[in-house]
């Protein structure tokens, strides 16, 4: 019955191989956007945690990334939480209010999400203060110089980028990116300044005033990152500031990755459907083949029964071509998703994982997809009327 | 030249194909068609007979009917011991299975199969197991039939006598009780009309294989020990056995 199965299958080669393109097609899909989505949930999630600091301190409400209103929080916190607050003569009735005695540094970060270049994806953008960002983070300008203050005109449109970024980028000329060039952000031409390591955060970094100014000029960031002193316990050191500012989230960074990817509820929905389409597209392109085949094969089907074989047994037969058919769409797919990668990776900024999971779940669902597929055609040829079949033209 | 005549007897107490008024009426349009109106004929075991009959007789229906393939409106069918008129379809598979081997007119053969794949895959479904089937049996049968050296050819690559020779070889290769042949000559020369003869006579000589055949050729009738005429789906005479040819 093997080499029936696989004798039919050479017999058609066209058909066996647009079968097995079809089914590729959905395990690619599963593969690569999985993958894609896995590749970038983990990468800015890991740059959102490759830094020294310790704690977050983000606005209150639920934590979200997004790319209105990004500055909700004050960035005076930075200050408030390692000078601590006293009242002013401009502001007298505030509340003093003591150093947090564990931190050592903090600084306030903007951030904002960007269209990707060539409208693929998107990026993040931080508007950092260098002076104090330089105290809580392990940064290093490996080229060109650090990033201003941004609170003169020679320094407001400067950028500093890390490596990934410049290698992978081409400037505003169209050229590789070097010190000097001019690039895209937030819709303005900013020169670079610098080149930095290790990736943390975003890959582009523009002056926090600069940010500050785009966005309606108060001086508002995203989150603060709080540097402790060496051995300090953060989560009494998280518990001192949130009794000081109340109504705020006080995070560790560990756990910024895990939060990160639960942000990203409307992409997990987005895979359920491209799981769901990758199944049908398996199941109609198998359904299609294997029904035009079985009609081609009505003859062949009528001499099996002739031959008393059961209808479990051609049900069998057929669903045994299907799986072949499957599992080798399945391994060119897996083929066609490396080739995908590496293309993909090569001519954009976006980063695909081939992790297991994904590489499981789309083999599974281009098995699956075949073999669902197939039972429709395979029953009704186990319920052929073997005399008709036999004389079948 | 003539070989002796040999008498030939069967023990009609052995009967491996009984068929008790049997009837078939089919349905097309609005018009009822009798294609057997009441068909009761005994084959003994080792038996080799034709069945002959103008075309639109009820040959094809009464051998479809002993295969198992079709089930009559009326009337009882017995082979080798079993009411098959009583059976499911299930259970008429499972006989046809391991009692009924059929040969048919246009060869029947798988086209994407050698001519030992063909012979494998009926011992597979014989056997429902994915063992090497019976080798030497086998082996027996090729010999007989003459197709040693034409195992690994596709039937597009054989002739019309050599492909109904492979398809004679897969309907016996299970030793069934019973061969149905559906006018094994009708697509064939005279000169493989007489191997494929010779092949059948052969298999009833040296198994004792017992062989219904229809054709409309009187001279493979000849070669059969008994011939049954039929005609407006009856049967006009059940033969007298004779002699071998």
């Amino acid at each position: 019955m093997d080499s029936l199965s696989v004798a039919n299958l050479k017999q058609r080669p066209l058909r066996t191989a647009v079968s097995m393109a079809g089914v590729s097609l959905g395990v690619v899909l599963v593969v690569l956007m999985g993958g894609l989505t896995r590749g970038m949930t983990r990468d800015a999630a890991g740059r959102q945690s490759n830094v020294d600091a310790e704690i977050r301190f983000l606005p209150g409400g639920e934590i979200s990334i997004t790319t209105s209103n990004p500055l909700m929080l004050s960035a005076r916190y930075a200050g408030a939480i390692v000078n601590g607050v006293k009242p002013a003569p401009e502001n007298p009735g505030v509340e003093p209010k003591p150093p947090v005695a564990a931190v050592a540094a903090a600084t306030p970060v903007g951030q904002y999400v960007q269209t990707g270049a060539g409208a693929i994806g998107f990026e993040m953008v931080d508007g950092i203060d260098y002076a104090s960002f330089k105290d809580v983070t392990s940064i290093k300008i490996v080229q060109g110089r650090p990033l201003g203050s941004g609170g003169d005109e020679q320094t407001a449109h400067e950028a500093i980028v890390d490596r990934f970024y410049a290698e992978k980028n081409l400037g505003l000329d169209n050229k590789p990116i070097r010190i000097g060039s001019k690039i895209k952000v937030l819709d303005q031409p900013f020169t670079v300044a610098g080149v930095y390591e290790p990736p943390m955060l975003a890959r582009v970094k523009i002056p926090l005033k600069t940010m500050q100014e785009l966005f309606g000029g108060a001086d508002n960031c995203s989150f603060v990152m709080v540097k402790l002193k060496d051995r300090e316990p953060v989560d009494r050191v998280i518990e001192t500031i949130n009794d000081y500012y109340p109504g705020n989230n006080v995070i560790p960074t560990s756990e910024i990755p895990a939060l990160y990817s639960q942000g990203l509820f409307a992409v997990d929905v987005l895979l359920d459907v491209v799981v769901g389409l990758s199944a049908v597209i398996s199941g109609l392109v198998i359904l299609l083949a294997m029904f035009t085949t079985i009609t081609e094969r009505t003859r062949e089907i009528g001499i099996l029964k002739s031959l008393g074989a059961s209808k479990r047994l051609i049900v069998t037969i057929i669903e045994r071509e299907a799986a072949l058919i499957s599992a080798m769409g399945v391994v060119l797919g897996f083929v066609l998703s490396a080739i995908g990668r590496y293309s993909i990776q090569s001519s954009t900024r976006l980063i695909v994982d081939l992790d297991i999971k994904w590489l499981l779940i789309g083999g599974l669902i281009g098995m699956a997809g075949g073999v669902i597929g197939a039972f429709y055609p395979a029953i009704r040829a186990a319920n052929l009327d073997p005399v008709e079949a036999l004389s079948y033209e | 030249m003539k070989r002796p005549v040999q008498p030939k007897f069967f023990n009609y107490m052995s009967t491996i194909l009984e068929t008790v008024d049997l009837k078939m009426t089919y349905r097309v349009g609005k018009v009822d068609v009798h294609a057997l109106r009441g068909v009761t004929l005994n084959v003994a075991r080792g038996e080799y007979i034709a069945i002959m009959g103008p075309s639109g007789c009820g040959k094809s229906t009464l051998l479809h009917i002993a295969g198992g393939m079709l089930t009559p409106t009326s009337g009882r069918l017995i082979i080798d011991g079993e009411d098959v008129t009583a059976m499911s379809d299930a259970q008429r598979t499972e006989l046809r299975r391991r009692k009924i081997g059929f040969v048919f007119q246009r060869f029947n053969l798988f086209p994407t199969l050698s001519a030992e794949g063909n012979l494998k895959l009926a011992e597979r479904i014989y056997a429902r197991a994915k063992n090497g089937g019976n080798p030497e049996g086998r082996r027996r049968i090729l010999k007989l039939l003459k197709l040693e050296d034409k195992l690994h050819h596709k039937p597009l690559e054989l002739s019309g006598g050599e492909q109904q020779r492979v398809a004679i070889a897969r309907a016996v290769v299970n030793r069934p009780a019973l061969v149905l042949a559906d006018e094994p000559t009708g697509n064939l020369d005279s000169e493989n009309s007489k191997v494929v003869l010779d092949m059948l006579r052969g298999l009833n000589n040296e198994f004792g294989q017992t062989i219904v055949m229809i054709t409309h050729n009187p001279e493979a009738a000849a070669r059969a020990d008994r011939v049954v005429e039929m005609r407006d789906g009856l049967i006009l005479s059940a033969g007298v056995p004779h002699t071998d040819s």
